[in-house]
């Protein structure tokens, strides 16, 4: 297993260098590319002072050298061991311990990783919700549909999970905003964010005090978190209830779940005992594609509930032609994909001791 | 129960009869031809200038003096199409004719239709166009770009709402009447749809037939290039390509293109595993026959049924992420599009349902008739279910 594990961890270098070498040519080959002038072409300066940030970011970030050495350059600096580098850009011996650089953010002045530190657990959180709402009500409506089959549930499920899972997410955000969220109509959620200010200063659970019913800083949480997760999540179970559905109706009539109704067992015991665990295969291997879908989900998501998560931090990296998030944006995604797989793979594992990786 | 098909009828004759005898899917394919319907005559459906008008007995037709290279082309193409559907050629001659026959127009468009560079819309409710003997106007006589400023539009109506002339969805922010520029918007959804998905099915066949022809060393090349494409959130590396390269309509369509082909490839790739070593595969590699006609003529017709599944899943997912960059902000600036106009709904500071609900529900039915085209065709070609009949979902 261990052996696996590492080889697995191993196999993922190669890709992420992929990941990464793909979206910095994309950048090196654009119109313009990223050079000190792009950057600061829109500013207003004095001729001096621009000379100035034109030779520093040409210093600290190599912009005045050719893409490649520019990349080995950017790859040098994030991967945990390499040749160390002094400020003026020379570089030094090679280190096992230098740690990882994840550069300057252009746009922020701040250090890439204390952005994404920032960032990331917010999305994690949001994704994190979704997941299990997803599944939950994926696989209770695909079970109540497979043995139900043909019936008016089933139809009507079959119909509008097809018709939820072709709702784009932007309308039905902008739709949820705008009528449950707005003065004009319903104000029953936040339209932003995902907390309010004060509830930084509550406790962590509801309850009631001298002033009235304090929401605490939990139940604040859910109530900023209710809508984004309503429409993260409805896309993915209305395409995992029909996947479910099928993958039940396979089982639900095999050999050994006739042999386990013959015995005598319920047929709640058979279905979730011996039919469920044999669908829950395909689910699983699905999951490992849910999550890039989930991240790319939160991209449009964030965007319309205006939270401050890698979703927006995208966005906005890539419209100000910011190469250190990009870099670091796509490759920190692209390695919570992979994980997202190993993942899979392990609950693979779990539910089918069939399957083992030694 | 089904009848076991007996009798003439060919593969794919018998799967078009399969797919349409849904009623889903009869329903997507009434809204796509109702999309291409509304591209095509898009100038003739919504415009400022009259049809037809008749002035001093001299009749003229203004809507053909404005139309642009774009209109003409479309048009045109469409006749095409038309044309070549009623032949009785082989597909591959067809299309090879409908190519030709499309740049051909192209071309000629580009070199004869000069319109007039300037459109005053305020003059085509002047008195020199009104106080005609008779005239015909378009169903909704409003062009996408015209903001109705001699009308006085203030912007943000509701349908209906407006005293003296009628919206049926409202006007945007700029005071453009809504309806109109959906028609218009129809024009780059169909086309990102085809013509993007075109491109990423091309490569994915080509990437992908190489891999599974060959196997070995090229196979798990490509599978890791496959990889990486899969693993960059598609969404993203669209969002940098469109950042970096900028925004012209078709710059977009390569660009989704480019962005989505890695599943045509991974499927493309699969079947022709299996087909390699398949008899009359062998036998066309023994008689000598070059690279491109092993793969494409006697291997791929094997494996493209279950290809237009994913195609038209594909379409529709061209669609959502044009609509979706447009929404981010990052789409085509100068022609109004679906995505575009949700983005301003959100954008702006009240909250107008028109201006939701119409362009996000055509992205929406658009989105779904594709995929239910895609599933009717997925049940149709699946042998499992011919077995079993009365399984299909």
């Amino acid at each position: 297993m261990l052996i696996y594990l590492l080889r697995r961890l191993l196999l993922m270098i190669p890709t992420l260098l992929g990941i990464t070498v793909v979206v910095f040519t994309v950048m090196a080959m654009s119109p313009g590319g990223i050079s000190a002038q792009t950057l600061i072409g829109g500013m207003d300066m004095k001729p001096d002072e621009r000379q100035a940030l034109l030779n520093y970011y040409n210093k600290r970030y190599g912009l005045d050298q050719p893409a490649y050495r520019q990349y080995l350059r950017w790859l040098n600096n994030v991967s945990p061991i390499g040749f160390t580098t002094d400020d003026t850009g020379k570089t030094g011996d090679f280190s096992f311990t230098k740690g990882m650089d994840l550069g300057t953010s252009f746009q922020y002045g701040r250090p890439v990783s204390d952005i994404l530190a920032e960032r990331i657990p917010i999305t994690l959180l949001l994704n994190l919700v979704t997941i299990p709402v997803t599944y939950l009500i994926a696989i209770l409506v695909g079970m109540k549909s497979a043995t139900g089959r043909g019936g008016r549930f089933d139809i009507g499920m079959g119909m509008s999970m097809m018709a939820l899972w072709s709702i784009p997410t932007m309308l039905a955000g902008v739709l949820l905003l705008g009528f449950f969220a707005n003065i004009q109509h319903l104000q029953w959620f936040p339209t932003a964010g995902i907390g309010s200010r004060e509830a930084q200063d509550m406790p962590f659970l509801p309850h009631w005090s001298d002033t009235g019913f304090v929401r605490g800083f939990l139940l604040d949480r859910i109530w900023h978190l209710v809508l984004p997760v309503i429409c993260l999540s409805y896309g993915g179970f209305a395409a995992l209830a029909k996947l479910t559905r099928t993958s039940i109706l396979e089982n639900l009539y095999s050999d050994y779940a006739r042999t386990a109704r013959a015995k005598g067992l319920a047929e709640n015991e058979v279905l979730w005992k011996h039919v469920f665990r044999n669908s829950l295969l395909p689910l699983i291997t699905i999951s490992a594609g849910l999550l890039p879908s989930l991240l790319a989900g939160s991209l449009i998501v964030e965007n319309i509930f205006s939270i401050n998560g890698m979703g927006q931090l995208a966005v906005e990296a890539v419209k100000g032609r910011d190469r250190e998030l990009v870099l670091s944006i796509t490759w920190v995604s692209g390695f919570l994909t992979l994980i997202g797989y190993l993942l899979a793979d392990f609950c693979y594992s779990l539910a089918d001791p069939r399957v083992s990786y030694d | 129960m089904t009848k076991p098909d007996l009798g003439h009828e060919s593969f794919s004759a018998r799967i078009w009869r399969k797919t349409l005898a849904g009623v889903g899917v009869k329903l997507g394919f009434y809204w796509v031809g109702l999309l291409v319907f509304c591209a095509v005559f898009a100038p003739f459906l919504a415009n400022s200038m009259p049809l037809l008008m008749s002035k001093n007995g001299v009749i003229s037709a203004p809507v053909l003096q404005y139309l642009s290279v774009e209109d003409v082309w479309v048009l045109l193409t469409f006749c095409i199409a038309l044309a070549v559907v009623r032949l009785r050629l082989s597909s591959g001659k067809r299309s090879l004719l409908f190519l030709a026959g499309s740049l051909a127009t192209a071309l000629f468009a580009n070199l004869w239709i000069k319109p007039p560079v300037l459109v005053i819309y305020d003059d085509f409710r002047s008195a020199e166009y009104t106080a005609a003997d008779w005239r015909i106007m378009p169903p909704i006589p409003y062009a996408p770009s015209d903001y109705l400023r001699d009308l006085g539009s203030k912007g943000l109506e509701a349908p209906f709402a407006t005293a003296g002339h009628v919206h049926l969805m409202g006007t945007e922010e700029n005071g453009a009447d809504v309806a109109s520029r959906m028609i218009h918007a129809a024009r780059i959804a169909l086309s990102i749809g085809l013509i993007a998905s075109g491109i990423a099915l091309l490569i994915g066949v080509v990437v992908g037939g190489l891999m599974g022809y060959f196997s070995g060393i090229v196979d798990m090349l490509g599978m890791r290039l496959v990889e990486i494409f899969e693993d960059i959130p598609t969404l993203f590396l669209l969002l940098t390509f469109v950042a970096f390269f900028g925004r012209s309509l078709y710059m977009m369509m390569v660009i989704i293109g480019v962005t989505s082909w890695s599943g045509y490839a991974r499927f493309v790739r699969t079947e022709f595993l299996k087909l390699r070593k398949q008899d009359y595969v062998q036998a066309a590699v023994a008689s000598g026959l070059p690279l491109t006609s092993i793969l494409f003529r006697h291997m791929l017709p094997n494996g493209i049924a279950p290809l237009l599944v994913s195609l038209s899943f594909g379409i529709a997912g061209a669609i959502l992420s044009e609509a979706t960059l447009s929404f981010l902000g990052l789409g085509v600036v100068d022609a109004p599009s679906w995505g575009q106009m949700l983005d301003q709904a959100v954008k702006s500071s009240t909250f107008n349902w028109w201006m939701a609900a119409f362009p996000g529900g055509a992205i929406f039915m658009t989105v779904f008739s594709y995929n239910l085209i895609g599933e009717a065709f997925r049940d149709a070609i699946d042998p499992k279910l011919t077995q079993k009949p009365g399984a299909q979902s």
